[in-house]
């Protein structure tokens, strides 16, 4: 549509069309108190409609210490439209998949609005990491755990963390490597740690026993 | 969900819709991205049915959608008639209320040319970027926003390069790219008095949603298309010290016999307006609208 400029306007209104403007301005934003926040945001390419956020997880929660990336999708009719996010890092929570990442947050649904920016949404995220809302599940597994045997999800969720959501996960992988040398077979070796969380020893009672 | 509600609401006041129902036989498999599928499914075919804001129809039209139905409703009708020449329509989509407030309050500009009230609500709106601002908004998220209305209200007034006739404001009205900004912008406006008067404002939030104020304006004032209540509809005409007057139009019967049709006005308070909240010839409503349950349209008095 080329009114615009007939009509005078001084900035695109187009609304099926992503206003980069805006999401250059909090590109901007959002860098300035990264130190402070810890929350960044930035293009996956050149291309503005894909970024990549990125979050550290909660101190207290068994996401302390981890840091979870975010893909996000800007939609058409961005920021009418709400931003499309979902965990690129694999993480153990009641709203998020296991599987494939995706969130369950009302603000990235029918209650987004324009006055919400990418960094709100982020840190809203990160308050959903704090607090778990296992009664509008995401992950149904994941949430009967939650509720039902809240120790081993507490567990799972740290292991989750440190073998995902940190640099160097190699602690992990050398627990793995002792276990298969010792011969069970791998997969089995990273189930049964996934599912004791993490804990060589009872993962060698449980490989045993089992 | 609320949206999709408020939705059906409001399509209840046309004849019977017709929803497109999704195939879907596994309900547990039916997420909230196949939600907000269909309610933009039930968005666009609201969409095709009614304009964002329509052409000005004689009363009879509103009477003949009652034809058949509660004698209440015709007798009311009969007693607007007597005091209103046409209605226009505004789509029910939830933004209603701002969507007629906007079509309203330019119209009357363009119409009037009134540079006092130009000049009055050009001030409270600088108020209102104020308030943002010291709630700490980011000033990018308002921004635009702000800059559409402002452009729009240049625009209707006559003898500039920039002026716009009537048929241009109805056109731009219906104009998705400038129509949402500028209900956004109403929203915006909103949020921001809620806030900067919260200890007002709170008790009428808790009789209406028992959440606090900042939940309520993060969940029912800032997204588009969730409905305006009377809260909202105090907050913006205080902001922008603009009356409304609210005609309501109900199945409710008075007491004493004769058929009514109650109204309420909405008059700004103190500080913005001289008289505060006392009807004076200086506060006047100029923008009448008619509200049936879920629904605002625009009145004209004859």
């Amino acid at each position: 549509m080329s009114q615009r400029g007939e009509w005078g306007f001084s900035f695109p209104v187009r609304l099926k069309m992503i206003d980069f403007a805006r999401v250059q301005k909090e590109l901007q934003e959002c860098s300035k108190d990264v130190e402070e926040s810890g929350i960044k945001v930035s293009p996956k390419s050149d291309n503005l409609a894909l970024l990549i956020g990125s979050i550290p997880g909660p101190i207290g929660t068994p996401y302390e210490g981890g840091t979870f990336q975010i893909d996000i999708t800007l939609p058409d009719g961005y920021p009418f439209e709400p931003p499309k996010m979902q965990f690129a890092t694999k993480v153990w929570h009641p709203n998020v998949s296991s599987q494939s990442g995706a969130i369950c947050l009302d603000i990235l649904k029918d209650q987004w609005s324009p006055a919400l920016t990418l960094k709100t949404a982020l840190v809203s995220v990160q308050a959903l990491l704090s607090a778990p809302q296992p009664d509008d599940p995401q992950d149904a597994v994941v949430a009967k755990q939650y509720l039902q045997d809240h120790h081993t999800f507490v567990g799972t969720a740290r292991y989750w963390t440190e073998t995902f959501a940190k640099a160097s996960s190699l602690g992990v992988e050398e627990k793995v490597q002792k276990l298969v040398e010792m011969g069970f077979p791998e997969d089995q070796v990273k189930s049964t740690l996934e599912a004791v969380g993490g804990d060589e020893n009872l993962a060698l009672e449980k490989l045993c026993s089992g | 969900m609320q949206n999709q509600e408020a939705l059906m609401e409001d399509g209840e006041m046309e004849s019977a819709m017709s929803i497109p129902t999704l195939e879907c036989d596994d309900w547990a498999k039916f997420g909230d991205d196949d939600i907000m599928q269909q309610q933009s499914a039930i968005q666009a075919e609201e969409a095709k049915k009614v304009l964002f804001v329509g052409d000005k129809e004689p009363l009879s039209t509103l009477a003949a959608e009652y034809q058949s139905g509660s004698s209440i409703m015709i007798e009311k009708i009969k007693v607007l008639d007597e005091h209103y020449a046409a209605i226009r329509r505004t789509r029910g989509d939830g933004n209603c209320f701002f969507r007629s407030f906007m079509f309203s309050y330019l119209e009357y500009i363009l119409q009037s040319q009134d540079q006092e009230e130009v000049e009055r609500i050009r001030a409270n709106i600088e108020k209102c970027r104020k308030t943002l601002q010291s709630l700490g908004y980011a000033e990018f998220t308002f921004e635009d926003f702000f800059t559409l209305f402002l452009e729009q209200l240049e625009c209707v007034i006559q003898g500039k390069e920039t002026s716009i006739s009537h048929d241009e404001l109805v056109l731009r009205s219906r104009d998705q790219s400038i129509s949402d900004y500028i209900v956004m912008f109403f929203r915006f406006v909103t949020s921001g008095e809620i806030r900067r008067r919260s200890e007002f404002f709170e008790p009428f939030i808790l009789g209406l949603t028992s959440t606090t104020v900042e939940q309520f304006c993060k969940s029912s004032v800032e997204p588009m298309g969730e409905e305006s209540d009377h809260v909202h509809i105090t907050a913006l005409s205080d902001a922008l010290g603009v009356s409304v007057r609210v005609l309501y139009l109900d199945r409710s019967s008075c007491e004493s016999g004769g058929v009514s049709v109650n109204h309420h006005d909405f008059i700004p308070v103190a500080g913005e307006l001289p008289n505060a909240s006392v009807l004076s010839p200086t506060n006047k409503p100029f923008i009448t609208l008619l509200y049936r349950p879920g629904h605002y349209d625009i009145m004209y008095p004859k």
